[in-house]
């Protein structure tokens, strides 16, 4: 009787052993979700990340978008960069919600220029005098280039009309003669230069 | 000791006054005593402004909070190495270390060239003490260093938790380093209009000085690049701010200078155009400054808004006016002594380097201001930002990157067919089948296309110019591969040194050809979690999240969430991101927290982590993953491009230059004039 009182003991026992064993192994994984022992030292709480946080036409719209916070970052760069700015999270989930609410992506930017003005663009759209900023370097290339090639030109227009190849003409005058030893130190002093 | 500071710097404004007054009189005399008399107010400025700065550094390492900028800047427990630095991070620090600096460039160019360049020195000390003295005089007037607080606080403010980064303790430096150097060509080029030697005896005193500033401005911004990845934690390097513009655009039209004064120094052309550009750099040098302090233009790295930005403004309306009205008086003097021969030149290569390299400056230049210039026409504000920059700047920078491979392709004076043909072959060829490739594996992005062809192409060029170089030595005097390469950079230190940069510059395009390519994602993890993540080259990325471990270090609290990461199943490591709470030394938080990124380097991507938060207060975490491409290529071509700089620049102690040699024949032809 003793015997199996013990055995049936020993059984409950290693049964119960075994469920609190497959109990923990199940906690296992919150075990490491215990609470920071100074959170406020971690920085702002964070919301967990949804798939939107992700969403490609979600970035490209942010990325257009200027954070108003006055950090001259555009508005995914600054919610995922600085993490105590609460205005970029904030310009984020008015984008989101403007997409869910069936905008298109430029009418979303659209909104946020209507909103805030043009400063929200990070680059001048492309009207009026904007056109400016974009057109005045290439203008800038081409007129360089006017430049240059008059200078060239001009340089071209004094330069003598030289041959090529052949003798001098003979109204040029006698031609310019060298010896062999004078023509090899030209060219050491050619080499030389060109290094 | 703060008073003698304070003192010094009141004594230096005397002297720079007097000595720019002297050097300016000795100029136009000629008087010998005056010319002494200026070199010693050059000299006792020196030791003025490293007295001023010993003070300085003396109250830093003191915590004497009784001084205003001490107070601001430093704090108990700041480590030392940052206590240093805390010199020049806030403006009236900073305006001291500009002025020390300025001075011992100043002092060494007057020493180096005693008794050479007898009728430019004057002017060159007047113009380096005149802008040494507008320095000291925005301290004393507008913002001193030394200026004391009515009250002894218990602790300082403590530095910015950003700025507490080994790249910043040596990226300002050399930046400032660059600007300042800039200010001794500019100082000869002055002197040349001034005195009316106009041959290339200027160019000949400022060789090294034009490349040494040069080098300390790429040191500086690659940097700052640096610097700006791995602390601000935005996942990139460059975002196109008005500073870091400001910094850019000296750095062009010093390029610029480096590449057109070869063919002034050769050919006798493009003086008033080089001139041009010394000035420009200068006056560019300056105008950085006054955007970094005078808050005209919102930037992220400006100090606090001050009135000293109208004391810049005021000085680089005045430089610039007066230097080119000098320019202008002289024009007719600059006259070249040859004509270009060929539109296929080295010459028109170059000149058209030059204009691509202004070119961008100029929509640099255009861009930053762009804002300020709509609020003035149509009352509106715009934002320019780096959809704007890149825009404008990414076409202009691939023609810029496809003419460094043309430049040393072409001969001087004039390229006959055949010389075209055997130097295009290769390279055009290389560059072809590079496009081709990229495009067959279906590369997405055709500006990325470009620039790896086009890199393709100038690395082709530099590596015929070595090879061709190497075998000419090898089949002339029999020397080994190595000792003939070794040879050949030696015998021609400023070409080849030359190619080297412009290998690094390839690197540094690969590398932001890179960032088309970049990917980011934002995940939740909580401990024993996972995520994948696939990178452009189709590696799949595995993260488990680890825990958050919190614990003081220093003189902060650390937040540090760890990752294991796997790369197609193979272990990598742990990654590990902090958040930062930086305390004072009573142990009260100072500044926001800031953040501190993971990141894992190799040749072909960066695996850059943040670490956003916690969710809750729990070790959940969220976490922004970026996987950036190529961005090894950018320091390691940041470092390249500085060993080819370090290799032109080094003494040759050999037969002289072309310059020399056209200088030591103006000479002949003016004694024989005489």
């Amino acid at each position: 009787m003793w015997r199996v009182s013990m055995r049936s003991a020993l059984a409950v026992l290693a049964a119960t052993l075994a469920l609190a064993s497959i109990a923990l192994a199940q906690q296992a994984p919150d075990t490491g979700q215990g609470r920071l022992a100074a959170p406020r030292m971690a920085g702002r709480g964070q919301a967990p990340v949804t798939a939107r946080d992700n969403d490609s036409t979600v970035k490209a719209i942010e990325r257009q978008l200027r954070c108003t916070c006055g950090c001259n970052l555009d508005v995914f760069t600054c919610r995922t960069t600085d993490f105590t700015c609460a205005t970029s999270p904030a310009m984020h989930r008015v984008v989101v919600a403007r997409l869910d609410s069936g905008m298109t992506a430029a009418q979303v930017i659209a909104a946020f220029q209507q909103q805030y003005g043009e400063v929200v663009l990070m680059s001048p759209p492309k009207h009026g005098f904007n056109w400016a900023a974009y057109l005045m370097p290439f203008v800038g290339l081409f007129i360089g280039l006017g430049i240059v090639g008059a200078v060239m030109r001009g340089w071209f227009r004094v330069r003598p009309r030289q041959p090529l190849e052949g003798g001098a003409p003979a109204e040029a005058g006698a031609a310019p003669t060298a010896s062999d030893d004078e023509m090899q130190r030209l060219q050491r002093e050619l080499e030389r230069f060109e290094a | 000791m703060t008073d003698i500071g304070n003192i010094a710097l009141w004594i230096a404004l005397l002297i720079g006054s007097w000595g720019s007054a002297v050097a300016f009189a000795a100029g136009r005399s000629r008087r010998a005593d005056l010319a002494l008399s200026a070199e010693r107010s050059m000299f006792v400025m020196w030791g003025l402004l490293v007295l001023a700065s010993a003070a300085l550094m003396q109250a830093l390492l003191a915590h004497d909070f009784s001084i205003e900028y001490v107070a601001a800047y430093t704090s108990r427990n700041l480590p030392v190495f940052y206590t240093w630095s805390a010199f020049y991070a806030g403006q009236k620090g900073s305006l001291l270390f500009w002025a020390v600096v300025l001075a011992t460039f100043s002092a060494a160019a007057v020493l180096m060239n005693r008794g050479r360049y007898r009728e430019l020195m004057p002017h060159v000390t007047g113009v380096l003490l005149v802008t040494i003295t507008f320095f000291v005089a925005v301290m004393v007037f507008a913002s001193n260093p030394f200026e004391k607080l009515g009250f002894l606080p218990q602790d300082g403010r403590g530095l910015n938790p950003q700025l507490q980064n080994p790249g910043m303790v040596i990226h300002p430096p050399m930046l400032y380093l660059g600007y300042i150097g800039i200010a001794v060509p500019f100082a000869f080029a002055v002197a040349a209009l001034l005195s009316g030697k106009l041959d290339t005896g200027w160019l000949q005193a400022i060789r090294r000085w034009t490349i040494a500033s040069w080098l300390f401005l790429s040191v500086g911004v690659i940097l700052g690049m640096w610097w700006a990845y791995v602390e601000l934690g935005w996942g990139g390097y460059w975002a196109w701010d008005p500073v870091e513009n400001a910094s850019l655009m000296p750095w062009l039209t010093m390029t610029a200078f480096l590449h057109s004064v070869m063919i002034q120094e050769k050919r006798g052309m493009l003086k008033k155009w080089n001139l041009g550009l010394i000035i420009g750099s200068f006056l560019l040098s300056i105008f950085g400054t006054f955007i970094t302090r005078s808050g005209v233009i919102a930037s992220v790295h400006s100090f606090a808004q001050s009135n000293v930005g109208w004391f810049f403004l005021g000085f680089l309306v005045l430089a610039g006016v007066a230097s080119f009205a000098l320019l202008a008086y002289r024009w007719p003097a600059l006259a070249a002594e040859a004509r270009l021969e060929s539109m296929v030149s080295r010459e028109a290569a170059f000149l058209f380097n030059n204009l691509i390299f202004i070119v961008i400056t100029f929509s640099v230049f255009w861009g930053t201001l762009f804002p300020v210039l709509s609020e003035w026409v149509r009352g509106t504000k715009v934002t320019v930002g780096p959809p704007f920059f890149n825009q404008v700047n990414i076409p202009l920078g691939l023609l810029l990157l496809f003419l460094t491979g043309v430049g040393p392709l072409i001969a001087w004076r004039q390229a006959s067919t055949a010389n075209l043909r055997r130097q295009f072959l290769w390279p055009v060829a290389g560059m072809l089948v590079a496009g081709a490739l990229l495009a067959a594996l279906r590369m997405s992005d055709a500006w990325a296309i470009a620039a790896f062809a086009l890199a393709v192409f100038v690395t082709v060029t530099v590596a015929q110019e070595f090879v061709r170089g190497t075998l000419a030595r090898h089949r002339q005097y029999g020397e080994a591969w190595p000792l003939a390469v070794v040879r050949l950079v030696g015998r021609n230190r400023r070409r080849y040194g030359g190619y080297v940069v412009h290998l690094g510059m390839v690197m540094l395009f690969v590398g932001f050809a890179g960032m088309a390519f970049k990917s980011d994602t934002e995940v939740t993890l909580r401990p024993g979690q996972t995520t994948e993540v696939r990178s452009p080259y189709g590696h799949v990325y595995r993260f488990m999240h680890q825990g958050i471990s919190q614990y003081e270090q220093l003189n902060r609290f650390v937040s540090a969430a760890s990752l294991d990461v796997y790369r197609d199943g193979k272990y990598l490591g742990v990654m590990k991101s902090e958040k930062r709470q930086h305390m004072d030394s009573m142990g009260q938080p100072t500044f926001e927290p800031s953040t501190e990124v993971a990141i894992r380097s190799d040749v072909r991507e960066d695996l850059y982590i943040i670490f956003a938060g916690s969710v809750e207060g729990t070790e959940e975490a969220v976490y922004r993953i970026t996987i950036n491409p190529l961005v090894w290529w950018v320091w390691y071509g940041g470092m390249v491009l500085a060993l080819g700089g370090l290799i032109s620049m080094w003494p040759t102690g050999r037969a002289p230059t072309p310059v020399k040699r056209r200088a030591d024949l103006a000479g002949y032809v003016a004694r024989v004039d005489a």
